[in-house]
């Protein structure tokens, strides 16, 4: 007993110790569900009859349905990477600016939609894109005399797309701004007060300087956005309320929870799971070799 | 309504009394539903049931789930094998899911099968799977057309002239006349009311008996594009929303923009509690056919009434159930409370009850709702219920009616790529 | 002389960024408007005829708003409180055992560790919604479906608070632990004695990054929480069925959902600002 308490208590085992946490954490709720989700995608599961059906259930992935929520979840998780980095960064570099006046002031309000729940703001935008008049685009629309769209569920997809993009874009142009400005922050004045006295114009600085000296934020800012946006679900299931008009908002996920809860076809949901996971890890594997993570370590 | 009130404040009283004096502990019943208003009715029904049942007393303790979410947890509570609950409404559409690989549900053969013949079969029937019921019904659900009688006589039509729905279409233009602004019908391009009667008097369906998808049929394709040429020519409106119980549809329809409707019985509700500017301006009428001689009407959605393996005393809970859904007292209560078209048709005809000048639903219709459900009596028939249905339906609420009200995509290739689709998604 | 030009040069620029930056804020703080007004007038209306800004005070009332405090509120406090709750557990929870977790990793040296930090990195990189299934299932088989645990448990050592941790904890001195072992300090005691209280900066951070993302979780709540253990943000979702008309408490709501945030906001800005950008903090 003693002897288990000195060993417990060594130098060697503590390491251990310490990070027994996050490996029970792992095993438990990381790799078991991930093996069983492997196990289940090559399984037909209904009660008491549970057989292997071998790659059936991947076969099967690959309907119109699929296809339709893996483009939307490509459409939109390209352009909300493709706006929600420059812009950031360039506000971020505003605000940094010597020049910008009540700085604390914008930062405050341009944070504040970051506080509010997805279902909270699902629920805003989902009326504020309403196909009635009465709605806030349609009465904008209204105001330079365009007649009321259907947003959602409409005739064409892309203003559903609009709507999922801008909701997006809302919730987290404050935060990516904010990533921008602390790594702003941290690179040395004299930097660009050397530069300015060589003759380096504003756009010439952002260009040589910025954009290079923020690149660790510009990485991670990109692998975040590509996974949100590759697994996003909730901000579609918000602005549909449960209603799938059109599959113009169906995402992987939202296939992957049509499919396997809602359908209970563990079997065919737990292959999308697993296509997700591949997907995701592949499109960010790409990423940092593009953006050359790897080469700095 | 005071009325009711007082009687079930006078029935709380005698059986708070009775309960003081009753030696048996209460059996507890758990139940889930995705329907509010189901609550109200089942716990008015355990009232009674203890009043009759001094010796088997039951304690109901009921769970409301948002509707998706409440089968979601069924059907992962029954594959595991517990967390279910004793007694669970699940919807129509839902139903199939749960008759895949060993059944979770108890069947009902001893309590149904005595009834058979007061009750309309079908709708025991399409919870049933190789001989043995597993739900029950609250209602008939047949299909009906509804007018707003204010626009359709503002127009001067006669809507109790319209038989067939090359007479509806004309009608139709007839009333876009006189009011451009308006529309003569709405069509839902997330959901299948308004289009599955329709398909149904062709001899269509969903799926066919052995529990195929029959998306890409002619019938489909001929019901498809009637309605689509109604949305095409501006005389039929896609409901705002999207479907017939969105906010957005009440509102349009309350402001008297919408001539008519095709819904069924059980829609009644939404009309008296959603569209309060209708009062006295709504009657409901028999389905137009296509050709005579075609059956008017088809059992619409529904919800059946289940007993789980999981249950702690499954002969009370079913005999319980039985006594709420099958009995007389039962089915007036459905009428009375809910509005629904009961499945013991012989109180259709108890004038006392459904013409009781105090019913509100009575108050609100400008036709009585049951002259109508009389005069098609012999014409309900019932739609397939399989382990494809939740897949077909899934296809046609998600892809094929948005398509074709929507876009302008042949309505052939709309139909034989969703074909595709449900049969790939199949399980 | 050259002052002045400077000084010219910023009122140009200055007021152009001014107007950008004005524009912005009000596209920005739109949708709050819109949704706060709409707060006052009948749910119903603004689920039929939509959210604009109507600005129509003579309509508006605080009746809902009555129905929240003292009406058929729908159990609202109940969940409120529930996402206190929660909020509170997994926030303590997660920062303990994270930083429990990152001071393994970021002060020894051990067999495996490049490994085990590895996948830590493929959890930070891998969402939550991809577990979904599988999660749904164990949770059930184990038993623990519906309870609040469902929800903590596999949120206990986040993987990004690990990451923080472990980087600030870096840049910490190793000598502090020499010093305490020669004085008979139990590794264990290290950590709790010396290093907690030395945290105290990365966890004001960290307990806003996780207490935010706690207070507005909805994947797994939603997923994995029993009726009786909903979540705010659960319960106002339910709140949009076809099923019922509960409109009115929805939008009022959703709307107090956010007051109390906004003004924690209003209190400790600089610290939510540094605790929910605290992941792109690199090192």
């Amino acid at each position: 007993m003693r002897r288990l308490k000195s060993l417990l208590y060594s130098q060697r085992l503590a390491p251990y110790v310490f990070i027994a946490p996050f490996v029970i954490v792992f095993l438990v709720f990381f790799l078991y569900p991930i093996a069983s989700t492997i196990i289940m995608s090559f399984q037909r599961v209904v009660p008491g009859q549970t057989s292997f059906i071998g790659i059936d259930n991947y076969r099967k992935m690959w309907n119109n349905s699929f296809l339709t929520a893996l483009k939307n979840s490509a459409v939109y998780m390209v352009c909300t990477c493709v706006i929600l980095i420059p812009v950031p960064m360039v506000l971020a570099v505003m605000l940094n600016s010597k020049k910008m006046p009540a700085k604390g002031f914008f930062r405050s309000m341009l944070f504040l939609p970051a506080l509010v729940c997805v279902v909270v703001a699902g629920i805003t935008f989902r009326l504020i894109f309403g196909e009635r008049p009465g709605a806030l685009m349609n009465s904008l629309l209204a105001a330079f005399g365009a007649e009321p769209v259907k947003w959602l569920g409409g005739p064409v997809r892309w203003t559903t797309m609009f709507a999922l993009v801008i909701l997006c874009c809302w919730r987290w142009m404050g935060v990516n701004t904010m990533y921008y400005l602390s790594a702003l922050q941290s690179i040395p004045e004299d930097l660009y007060e050397s530069a300015e006295l060589d003759g380096a114009g504003a756009w010439q600085r952002f260009r040589h300087i910025s954009v290079p000296l923020v690149r660790p934020t510009t990485i991670y800012v990109l692998t975040i956005s590509i996974y949100g946006g590759l697994a996003m679900f909730v901000e579609s299931r918000m602005l549909f309320a449960n209603t799938e008009v059109g599959n113009q908002a169906l995402t992987i996920v939202g296939y992957l929870y049509r499919v396997g809860i809602r359908k209970m076809n563990y079997g065919l949901g737990s292959a999308i799971g697993i296509f997700l996971l591949v997907l995701t890890l592949a499109v960010n594997l790409i990423q940092l070799i593009l953006t050359g993570f790897f080469r700095k370590e | 309504m005071k009325k009711v009130l007082a009687l079930l404040l006078a029935m709380t009283l005698v059986i708070g009394c009775g309960a003081a004096f009753a030696d048996a502990e209460p059996t507890e019943i758990e139940f889930w539903t995705f329907q509010d208003l189901h609550i109200a009715f089942y716990e008015a029904m355990a009232e009674e049931w203890n009043a009759q049942n001094p010796d088997r007393q039951i304690k109901l303790k009921s769970t409301p789930f948002p509707f998706e979410e409440m089968h979601e947890n069924l059907g992962n509570a029954l594959m595991a094998g517990t967390g279910a609950p004793d007694l669970v409404d699940i919807e129509f559409g839902k139903f199939a899911n749960f008759m895949k690989g060993d059944i979770q549900l108890l069947p009902l053969n001893d309590i149904v099968e005595p009834e058979l013949d007061n009750i309309v079969k079908a709708r025991v029937d399409i919870y049933s799977k190789d001989g043995n019921y597993y739900g029950i019904c609250f209602h008939v659900g047949a299909a009906v057309i509804y007018y707003n009688k204010e626009l359709c006589e503002s127009a001067g039509i006669d809507y109790t002239s319209i038989q067939t729905w090359d007479q509806y279409y004309e009608a139709a233009k007839t009333f876009k006349a006189a009011n451009p602004e308006k529309y003569w019908m709405s069509v839902e391009s997330s959901d299948i009311w308004h289009m599955w009667p329709q398909l149904a008097e062709l001899g269509g369906d969903m799926t066919d008996a052995e529990g195929n998808a029959t998306i890409n049929t002619p019938e489909m394709a001929k019901v498809l594009e009637y309605n689509r040429k109604m949305v095409k020519e501006g005389l039929a409106v896609v409901a705002p929303g999207t479907y017939h119980h969105a906010p957005e549809f009440y509102a349009m329809m309350n402001e008297g923009s919408i001539a008519s409707i095709v819904m069924p019985f059980w829609y009644i509700d939404r009309f008296t509690d959603y569209m309060p500017d209708l009062a006295g301006k709504i009657v409901s009428a028999p389905l137009p056919v296509w050709e005579a001689g075609e059956k008017r009407s088809v059992g619409q959605g529904g919800t059946g009434t289940a007993v789980t393996n999981q249950a702690d005393d499954p002969e009370l809970t079913k005999a319980f159930l039985g006594f709420c859904k099958l009995s007389k007292e039962g089915g007036i209560k459905l009428w009375q409370t809910l509005g629904f078209d009961p499945i013991r048709t012989e109180i259709w005809a108890m004038e006392d009850i459904t013409h009781d000048p105090e019913n509100r639903f009575v108050k609100y219709y400008a036709s009585n709702p049951f002259d109508t459900l009389l005069q098609i009596k012999d014409e309900i028939v019932a739609v397939n219920n399989n382990e494809m249905l939740p897949t077909v339906l899934d296809t046609m609420k998600s892809v094929v009616l948005q398509k074709v009200y929507e876009t302008d995509e042949s309505i052939e290739d709309i139909l034989s790529a969703a074909q595709a689709d449900a049969e790939a998604e199949a399980f | 002389m050259d002052t002045v030009r400077k000084n010219r040069k910023f009122s140009g620029a200055g007021a152009a960024m001014l107007l950008l930056f004005t524009v912005i804020t009000a596209v920005t703080l739109l949708p709050f408007i819109c949704i706060f007004l709409a707060s006052f007038r009948p749910g119903n209306e603004i689920m039929s005829y939509g959210l604009g800004l109507n600005l129509d005070f003579s309509r508006m009332n605080l009746d809902n708003y009555h129905m929240l405090f003292f009406g058929e509120n729908q159990n609202y406090f109940l969940y409120f409180f529930n996402s206190l709750k929660y909020t509170f557990l997994q926030t303590v929870l997660t920062l303990f055992f994270s930083s429990f977790v990152a001071y393994g990793f970021a002060m020894y040296d051990f067999r495996g560790k490049t490994l085990l930090f590895g996948l830590v990195l493929l959890m930070m990189t891998t969402a939550v919604e991809i577990l979904m299934l599988p999660l749904f299932l164990e949770m059930q088989k184990i038993g623990l479906y519906g309870s609040m645990w469902a929800v903590i448990l596999p949120q206990l050592t986040a993987p990004l608070p690990v990451f923080f941790f472990r980087q600030y904890l870096i840049g910490l001195p190793k000598d502090y632990l020499d010093a305490a072992r020669v004085d008979g300090c139990t590794e264990y005691g290290i950590f709790f004695r010396i290093i907690l209280p030395l945290m105290q900066p990365s966890f004001a951070a960290m307990g806003i990054f996780v207490g935010m993302n706690s207070w507005n979780s909805f994947v797994l709540p939603v997923l994995l929480l029993s009726q009786e253990n909903r979540t705010l943000s659960v319960f106002l979702e339910t709140l949009l069925s076809p099923y019922k008309n509960y409109y009115d408490i929805l939008i009022v709501g959703a709307v107090f959902s956010v007051i109390p945030i906004v003004i924690l906001f209003a209190l400790f800005q600089r610290h939510f600002i540094a605790g929910m950008t605290a992941g792109g903090i690199k090192g």
